[in-house]
């Protein structure tokens, strides 16, 4: 008896279901991205961006012929990419009404290395907003995107800074041995060989440590004009910038990507003063930006280091699949080609590869504040 | 040779943390046979309402004026909330399993980390929280070799704390009792010692130790985060066991061993800083083949296997 309620309950359900998805049609987009875990941080950025970038949509008129936009947004709690693949497979496997059209993510390029494998099978388009490594685009997949740089011109951005503005004549490089990381590093030590720049030497820690006294120590000893950091995240970042002053470092501290977050500073205070990292030009007094943040910030609060890189992949998402009127996603990838608009991070403009371009400059903290210091295309201070 | 005390001072700090921490789980261990895998997520909780306490005074302006003995203040405050913490743990997740089999204990205290973490996710948010340190920059330089404040700090509350567990346990009616109970609960209640008080103690003062070891760790690296109890706690749980796990002097051994240890691969062995975990980890091993029972470690009794 009360098995076959249960049935009938079910099945009411079900076509309580069927019956909503025909009188209103939802838009599905997904985000991969670390929600928990220690890239926690970054993700729940991307995932507000997302979610920001939705809400801007849907308050300009949204996308004809849906009622409204939904985020499915997967958390992949780390970087080794094995729950990335899990929720790419999960994404992938949504159909009918509940099909995906898009997904913005994944953070860590050891993530969406794997995941774009899946939804790239599945006919189903992932724009990166923060996958660094010069692989994520070179592996000839079609409907793989990023707005964020890439690695190999972030290096010779850094290379170019540490000879040209600090005239650095000696480097110890530490990472973290995570895909990015460490390809980053790999990179940097590559260019400082050809700059002419001496490695003393390049060293790693494990993802996730917060004592570094060792490795400071010998970096301290080795008294190199340059320290190079290049961490998977702003937390382990502010502690080892921390732990660098306390242990007595007098080296330049130069820095890349990651670490870029209001975190590294309200972790590392005054420790952190005077430390140079590379990044993304966003011009904060542009229109685009300037909308963003306000969007942004109402809801969600601090502007995280790849926020508007999320609001800009999500953003040319929607974008695409509103002018080609499909959610196939060949017509997204054709559309996504043509696009050529100013976003809150920088100008969305893919190229055949899916690559955006890269524009790193260098930054400097100063007064706790992220401030352009140093462009490498002109060579000149801001 | 500067180099190497500067590696020691910082291996003996690390180690310190370490056998703060190991204590916990040595202890509980040595009276109900239990690995308390909730034990890191003390030391995490210990780190935030440190922060918090701290951050408090210093939004009063206490912090300006008496940065120590704020600190002393959130030190007692921090201890005593993770003890009873502790305690409550506890009597919700082990108490009533108590006569059950040892694996659903073991589960039982699984699900407590798990919870306990994501709950201090939950209601702090997955950012790091910075803690103020502005007074403990600086420190002493001998020869050439740099011992902050903190380390100093670390190093001097790790020994007091250590010093006042081990005339607890060793000195006193209560030590006294606690050792008899983790010797026979059955006899020790029947000559009148209340084995759950005593239970409940062991606890307390474990999470106590952790609760301790957090705030000083967050002074020390200069922000906590929800996750960080995890990896020192596998850390410190191989230092128990190194020490042999049900052994006070053991754990605090093998936790300065432990911390010794990571720091020195990472210091002296090429490319040692990725590797230094696995150095820990075969020290550990090395020392088991040879000594089953950790350095320490009482003979195996067939009761406890």
């Amino acid at each position: 008896m009360k098995k076959s309620l249960a049935r009938i309950l079910f099945l009411a359900l079900a076509l309580c279901l069927v019956a909503g998805g025909a009188w209103a049609k939802t838009l599905k987009i997904g985000s991969i991205s670390p929600l928990t875990g220690p890239y926690a941080a970054d993700g729940t950025d991307i995932k507000n961006g997302v979610l920001a970038a939705i809400d801007a949509f849907t308050a300009a008129g949204g996308v004809p012929g849906y009622d409204k936009i939904e985020l499915d947004a997967q958390d992949d709690a780390s970087c080794d990419g094995k729950q990335t693949v899990a929720a790419a497979n999960k994404l992938a496997s949504q159909s009918g009404d509940n099909k995906i059209a898009g997904v913005v993510g994944a953070y860590c390029s050891g993530a969406t290395i794997p995941a774009s494998e899946i939804l790239d099978e599945a006919g189903i388009v992932m724009i990166s907003p923060g996958s660094t490594a010069e692989k994520v685009t070179e592996r000839g997949l079609k409907y793989m995107f990023r707005t964020c740089g890439r690695d190999d011109d972030q290096s010779k951005a850094v290379g170019k800074f540490m000879k040209d503005y600090l005239k650095a004549k000696t480097v110890f490089i530490v990472d973290d041995k995570t895909t990015y990381s460490q390809g980053l590093a790999d990179n940097v030590e590559k260019e400082c060989k050809a700059l002419g720049l001496t490695v003393i030497e390049h060293d790693h820690v494990n993802a996730g440590d917060r004592d570094f006294s060792a490795v400071l120590t010998k970096v301290k000893s080795a008294n190199p004009d340059v320290f190079y950091i290049s961490l998977q995240n702003s937390s382990s970042g502010g502690l080892m910038v921390s732990q660098a002053k306390r242990v007595g470092i007098t080296s330049k501290l130069v820095a890349q990507d990651a670490v870029f977050h209001p975190q590294l500073i309200d972790n590392a205070k005054e420790a952190a003063e005077g430390m140079y990292l590379t990044f993304g030009f966003i011009d904060e007094n542009s229109p685009a930006y300037q909308s963003f943040a306000k969007i942004y910030s109402a809801k969600y609060g601090k502007i995280g280091a790849y926020s508007s890189y999320a609001y800009d992949a999500a953003t040319a998402l929607l974008t695409a699949i509103k002018n080609s009127g499909s959610t196939d996603a060949e017509k997204i990838r054709a559309e996504l080609l043509k696009m050529d608009m100013p976003g809150a991070a920088k100008r969305i403009k893919f190229k055949e590869n899916g690559d955006s371009g890269s524009n790193y400059i260098v930054l400097v903290i100063k007064g706790g504040k992220f401030v352009n210091f140093w462009d490498p295309e002109t060579g000149k201070t801001f | 040779m500067e180099y190497f005390f500067q590696q020691f001072i910082n291996g003996i700090t690390l180690g310190g943390v370490y056998a703060l921490f190991a204590l916990g789980y040595t202890m509980v261990y040595g009276i109900i046979q239990l690995i308390n895998f909730a034990h890191g997520e003390f030391f995490a909780a210990g780190g935030y309402v440190g922060v918090i306490v701290l951050s408090f005074l210093g939004a009063h302006g206490y912090m300006g004026t008496h940065p120590w003995l704020c600190l002393a203040f959130s030190l007692v405050l921090t201890m005593g909330y993770c003890a009873m913490l502790a305690m409550a743990v506890e009597k919700i997740a082990y108490k009533p399993l108590r006569r059950s089999t040892r694996l659903s204990v073991l589960l039982s205290a699984l699900g407590m980390s798990i919870f306990l973490q994501n709950g201090l996710m939950l209601t702090q948010g997955v950012y790091d929280k910075a803690y103020p340190t502005a007074f403990v920059q600086g420190g002493l330089d001998i020869g050439g070799v740099r011992i902050s404040i903190m380390q100093l700090l670390i190093l001097g509350l790790t020994a007091v704390l250590l010093f006042i567990l081990n005339a607890l346990v060793f000195r006193t009616r209560i030590g006294k009792a606690m050792r008899a109970t983790a010797q026979d609960k059955v006899m020790s209640a029947l000559v009148g010692i209340n084995s759950n008080r005593i239970i409940s103690l062991t606890f307390a003062i474990g999470a106590g130790l952790a609760a301790a070891a957090g705030i000083m760790v967050g002074l020390y690296y200069g922000a906590v985060r929800y996750d960080m109890g995890f990896v020192p706690g596998v850390k410190a749980f191989a230092a128990a066991v190194l020490g042999g796990i049900g052994n006070i002097t053991g754990a605090m051994l093998g936790g300065f061993i432990i911390g010794m240890v990571e720091i020195m691969a990472a210091a002296y062995v090429p490319h040692g800083g990725e590797y230094k975990d696995v150095f820990a980890f075969i020290i550990l091993i090395a020392v088991l083949y040879f000594m089953p029972t950790g350095i320490m470690g009482e003979n195996v009794d067939d009761t406890r296997v």
